[in-house]
């Protein structure tokens, strides 16, 4: 389940002491975080990845002018690993398979933290609308929900994708359009249960504004589920991203991991393996470290759930 | 042979219990074997009035409907076919003043259905294919040449034409448009009507060719059978067409055996060579350059947000030579297209009547000369952004990737934006008068005469100079149009051959088009597959099915 | 609320939601361009154009155009797919049939797989088996299917040549006639053993690269709601009693487990109809997942259109049997919340 919503575990504290124990409790969090060891590695995972896009230009020569193209050497096509040079091998078209991976780390890392964002601001926004407005407007916006609810994900992805036609930066619009959704329900899910805490009553009835108490004692208390959520799409986002430029949906030439496993595949009847392995293989530890922390971020940020 | 072997032929058969089936199989045996074809695209439709030049139906139609004439496997020259003279100047059938041509035609043929062919089906398929006219259809090659069409008698045909026209037998009687369809049927099945497609020859064509269509599961496969009473040499085997196939999968089936002959191109042959059971073979080279167009005539507007060039550009022919000698035709003849193909002049493809060898051409890059034609153009400092619409995946997208690096290592103030976009969207851009884009990539349309080349590709009033303005970029646009006029009116095939020679070098001086190569016809098919041809000059250059015989 | 009525008022609202689907996805389509791309080719003129926009109506303004399209949809016609150069209703069945044939052995892998994995771990709870089971499970939903179907290539077709690719062997397929569309169904009709076991040996690797997937989801809920139950009253009850740890397993904790985990299965169809693309292009599967890749490539609209529409109705009739059959399980349920 990847859904992280879990309604009914928030505890409801008077308003005083919930601010005095989240204080307490993100200590305690972060040692509760640290202390699994998988989390740990994830962890690793995302920071070698991080240092690899960050450093990118030190690690390989960019290619001139557009860095995230391919350089691409037409006197080397299909050469195996260990090349000279080319210390992965290259592409059908000459491309430095090391290059891809490198600067796709880059790509990947543009991708999931624009969709990400972009999606957790507009999807907490209409859920918190929804949920504190309520109303009509909760309706209205509900029934848009669920009709983008109605298809999945991916499918909705691709066709707007394909529709927009094939670029990378289509594929970022794409996404946007598509998960935005899922925050807005689970946003909305969550304010109307803190709502219902003694501590926004208590709020409400002090005469705070409205915007007040949804800044400083709804949205708090609302949001982990959100972050949770946000952290395992930072693997997700990634891993749907990939498989558009897979089907072919990103530029030519762009160094990107999903377009260079499928520009492998033609390949492997003949033995060229290389081309899509180790890319793929980016893009599985990409997933598999968000997925890890989001895990654990979830477990100790959830008593609940912990060691499940 | 084997039992299972014959069981394949007769699917429409196999639809009982196993018994039945055995019997059925067994009494129904005949020598034949069927040729297994993984095609690359599935027909639309099989009447000839109606097939996109170059669509997947053109090759079936090639196969079950016969022309007047025709080109043999080993050379362009046409021979007889339905008609059973080429009409020459020297044997009289081609009238003094040049206009009048006169086609005997061959007794004893019957189509099909039983009816017997004569001079009137002739007639009533020409004027068939021009009165529907539909869009897809190629029409106006016969409508805008012939002035007039006779039956003399039975057996023979007359047409008169326009205007002096020498490549009016190659481009008017090869194509698929000329076909010759049984009158009898088309008439007891819908007849003509303008701009209407005719439902039941689009799936049931009723010709006089090799083959006769036996069954056509749609998205499955197609299959034609042999025509015992054919009036010509009578094919070897029958053919089943396979269908939905992506171009890995046919290469694959035909590593494994499944497939006798596949539709590829260079980029599979490095999956294919070395292959047991497998022969790669490449013969010549296909008529479609491989082209990059320059827009002569940008509306106000329309070029994409990120485009910085003024609309003008490529009215400078220093620019439009530099990009001729920027790019890297070595990185695309051997690199991609793996060594098959060829770099080939302006636009005289190598292979058509009259291409001289000794004219100059753009076949090596050549960065100074670039460079020095950029600054004197005055775009070098400042440099320059340009896209170019691609269909996305193909051919076509590689060439603009190898201009896109080509240029951009020039000049880092240069910019190719390689707008790759869906093949529907493409040609939706390419049906735009003019292009919506300062450039596009694509291949020319295969022809047999040089003149259909000059006058759609450099005639400033052709089909692609009049809407995309070559004439705001030609020194002297009026002569290269007398030019190419007195090449298409030129009777005699030494002079002609001279003023061809000359449009050669006129356009090279004054390029209109980036031309990165012509590619090589390839094949590749199972070692059980005899006498392998190619032909550029076939709809699909290595499908003659009627000529190839397959041995176990 | 009732059942019954439950299921009527989702049934009611079922095509309310398709219609907003196709006048989303209508509109966005629409907005980036006229479908009349596929009936082109690139040397008509702007009159050629013409003639064809009017044919099929694309000369008039857009909300004409969804009229004309939807009266098509209610009368069968879907309208031409350029990718396949046919009709999109004539392709449709066969197509179908395919990614079907596919999609139940995958969701019979990953569920089988899936329940077993899960009820292992969560029985040997933070135990060395279950760890194991965690970290696979996570490797699973992080693994791009795509790239593990191309490693298992590599691995069984490419080097060791054990399992094919495509859908079946070309001479074997014409040889026995296709009723049904569904290979497996089709070669026991025609009695045909050499076509059955094609047929099974072609879908072995796909069915793995997609029910791969789906293991992950399944296994990790059932862990959880197993361990959740071992720890309910009724479970210490039994074990009093003195009833062996297996039945106990068997009877009591496993079945109630079974509950929330049927919940996923609604998530694993959404799993295995997205999975499907990928699967059908690396395996050569000629089903609507490549046809749909296909056609995302080309700009195919009348594809993309109909299999956005056709993986919606599969999707929200699959979440409505899950509702139904979870409210059937677990009597505590609200319905219509």
């Amino acid at each position: 389940m990847t859904d992280a919503s879990s309604p009914l575990r928030r505890p409801s504290l008077p308003r005083e002491t919930a601010l005095r124990v989240r204080m307490r409790r993100s200590g305690e969090l972060a040692v509760k975080i640290l202390s699994n060891p998988t989390t740990i590695f994830g962890f690793v995972i995302i920071l070698l990845m991080l240092s690899m896009a960050l450093f990118a230009p030190w690690l390989t020569t960019p290619n001139a002018p557009d860095p995230y193209q391919m350089p691409r050497d037409w006197g080397a096509l299909r050469m195996p690993p260990g090349t000279p040079n080319h210390p992965l091998g290259t592409t059908n078209t000459g491309g430095d398979v090391l290059y891809g991976i490198i600067w796709g780390s880059r790509t990947s890392l543009q991708l999931s933290i624009i969709v990400v964002s972009v999606t957790v601001v507009i999807g907490t926004a209409i859920g918190s609308i929804a949920g504190m407005v309520g109303g009509k407007i909760d309706e209205i916006l509900m029934r848009i929900v669920d009709v983008f609810l109605s298809i999945p994900e991916l499918i909705f992805a691709l066709a707007i994708a394909a529709i927009l036609g094939p670029s990378f930066t289509n594929i970022i619009l794409s996404l946007c359009l598509v998960f935005w959704v899922k925050y807005a329900r689970i946003m909305r899910a969550q304010i109307i249960l803190v709502k219902q805490n003694d501590y926004v009553d208590a709020a409400r009835i002090m005469g705070d504004s409205r915007l007040n108490i949804y800044f400083r004692d709804i949205l708090p208390n609302a949001a982990t589920p959100v972050i949770v959520q946000a952290t395992l799409d930072m693997g997700a986002i990634v891993l749907i991203g990939a498989t558009l430029s897979f089907i072919g949906l990103a530029e030519s030439g762009i160094a990107e991991w999903g377009v260079l496993v499928s520009e492998g595949q033609a390949g492997i009847a003949s033995g060229r393996w290389w081309a899509s392995t180790f890319p793929g293989l980016m893009i599985f530890l990409w997933a598999l470290a968000f997925n890890l922390v989001g895990d654990g971020l979830r477990d100790a940020l959830d008593p609940r759930t912990e060691g499940r | 042979m084997n039992f299972e072997r014959r069981l394949e032929l007769r699917p429409l058969v196999v639809t009982t219990a196993i018994g039945l089936l055995f019997a059925t199989g067994a009494f129904a045996q005949d020598m034949r074997d069927t040729i297994v074809h993984g095609a690359d695209e599935e027909p639309a439709t099989l009447d000839p009035s109606q097939v996109e030049p170059g669509a997947g139906g053109e090759a079936v139609i090639f196969h079950v409907y016969d022309r007047l004439l025709t080109v043999g496997a080993d050379s362009a020259d046409l021979l007889p076919s339905l008609a059973t003279e080429v009409p020459t100047r020297d044997n009289g059938l081609i009238s003094e003043d040049g206009l009048t041509y006169t086609f005997p035609l061959r007794e004893g043929v019957v189509f099909h259905d039983g009816t017997p062919f004569t001079a009137d089906d002739v007639m009533y398929s020409w004027d068939r294919v021009i009165e529907m006219a539909m869009p897809e259809g190629a029409s106006d090659i016969l409508s805008d040449k012939i002035a007039e069409m006779r039956v003399v008698d039975d057996f023979t045909f007359e047409v008169t034409l326009n205007q002096i026209d020498a490549s009016f037998l190659y481009s008017s009687v090869l194509p698929m448009t000329a076909s010759i369809v049984s009158q009898d049927a088309v008439e007891a099945n819908g007849g003509v009507a303008e701009g209407e497609p005719n439902e039941f020859l689009s799936g049931n064509p009723v010709g006089t060719g090799p083959y006769q269509l036996a069954g056509w599961n749609r998205t499955e496969n197609l299959t034609i059978e042999v025509n015992d009473g054919y009036w010509g040499t009578p094919a070897f085997d029958n053919v089943r067409w396979e269908f939905g196939l992506d171009p890995d999968v046919r290469v694959l089936g035909l590593r494994a055996g499944e497939f006798d002959t596949v539709e590829t191109d260079p980029s599979y042959i490095a999956d294919l060579e070395g292959v047991e059971g497998v022969i790669v073979y490449g013969e010549g080279l296909l008529l479609e350059p491989l082209h990059i167009g320059f827009n002569l005539n940008i509306p106000e507007g329309v070029l994409p947000s990120g485009d910085t060039i003024p609309l003008d550009f490529f009215h400078d022919v220093r620019i439009r030579k530099a990009f001729n000698y920027a790019f890297d035709y070595n990185a695309f003849v051997n690199g991609a297209l793996a060594g098959f193909g060829q770099v080939n002049p302006h636009y005289v493809p190598i292979g058509v009547f009259g291409y001289d060898p000794e004219a100059p051409i753009y076949d090596t890059q050549d960065l100074a000369e670039a460079e020095r034609l950029f600054r004197e153009a005055g775009v070098w400092d400042e440099g320059f952004t340009v896209s170019v619409v691609v269909e996305s995946g193909s051919l076509f997208e590689i060439q603009c990737l190898i201009l896109k690096d080509s240029i951009e290592r020039l000049n880092p103030n240069f910019r190719i934006n390689v707008a790759g976009v869906a093949e529907a969207v493409f040609d939706e851009a390419l049906a735009q008068s003019p292009v919506e884009y300062a450039m596009w990539a694509k291949n020319g349309d295969p022809a047999a005469d040089p003149s259909a080349y000059l006058e759609t590709y450099a005639h400033p009033d052709g089909e692609w100079g009049e809407v995309h303005g070559f004439a705001n970029g030609y020194a002297d646009p009026e002569a290269v149009g007398a030019l190419i006029d007195a090449i298409a009116q030129e009777l005699d095939p030494a002079t002609r051959a001279d003023l061809i020679g000359e449009a050669q070098r006129v356009l090279y001086d004054d390029p209109m088009w980036l031309i990165g190569a012509q590619e090589g016809a390839v094949t590749a098919y199972r070692d059980t597959i005899k006498g392998m041809v190619i032909q550029p000059l076939w709809p699909r250059p290595s499908m003659n099915f009627a000529l190839y015989d397959k041995q176990n | 609320m009732q059942l019954r009525d439950y299921i009527i008022r989702r049934l009611i609202v079922l095509p309310i939601l398709l219609l907003g689907v196709s006048i989303i996805v209508f509109s966005l389509t629409r907005i980036a361009g006229s479908p009349v791309g596929v009936y082109l080719s690139h040397e008509m003129s702007a009159a050629e154009v013409l003639q064809i926009e009017q044919r099929f109506n694309l000369d008039k303004p857009l909300p004409v155009q969804y009229f004309y399209w939807l009266k098509g949809v209610f009368q069968g016609d879907f309208g031409w797919s350029g990718v396949a150069s046919a009709p999109v209703a004539d392709v449709f069945p066969a197509k179908f049939a395919a990614t079907m044939e596919l999609s139940i052995t995958s969701a019979i892998v990953a569920v089988a797989l899936g329940l077993w994995l899960g009820t292992y771990a969560g029985v040997r709870r933070n135990k060395m088996p279950d760890h194991i089971t965690r970290i696979v499970a996570v490797s699973a939903a992080s693994l791009p299917l795509f790239w593990f179907g191309i490693l298992l290539l590599i691995v069984f077709w490419a080097n060791l040549g054990w399992f094919p690719v495509g859908r079946s062997t070309n001479d074997i397929w014409e040889s026995i006639a296709h009723p049904t569309g569904f290979y497996i169904i089709d070669s026991i009709l025609a009695g045909s053993l050499t076509a059955l076991l094609d047929a099974l040996w072609h879908l072995v690797l796909p069915s793995i690269t997609l029910g791969f997937g789906g293991v992950a989801i399944i296994a990790r809920m059932m862990r959880s709601s197993l361990i959740e139950e071992l720890q309910q009253d009724y479970v210490d009850a039994a074990r009093a009693k003195g009833l062996p740890e297996r039945l106990v397993l068997k009877r009591h904790a496993k079945r109630n487990a079974l509950v929330p985990t049927v919940t996923v299965i609604g998530l694993t169809i959404a799993f295995l109809m997205q999975g499907a693309i990928a699967a059908e292009i690396i395996f050569r599967w000629p089903g609507l997942g490549r046809w749909m890749a296909d056609a995302v490539v080309r700009g195919d609209q009348a594809t993309i259109m109909t299999y956005v529409l056709f993986t919606s109705v599969l999707f929200l009739l699959a979440n409505l049997v899950v509702d139904i059959i979870y409210a059937k399980l677990d009597p505590r349920v609200r319905l219509g919340d």
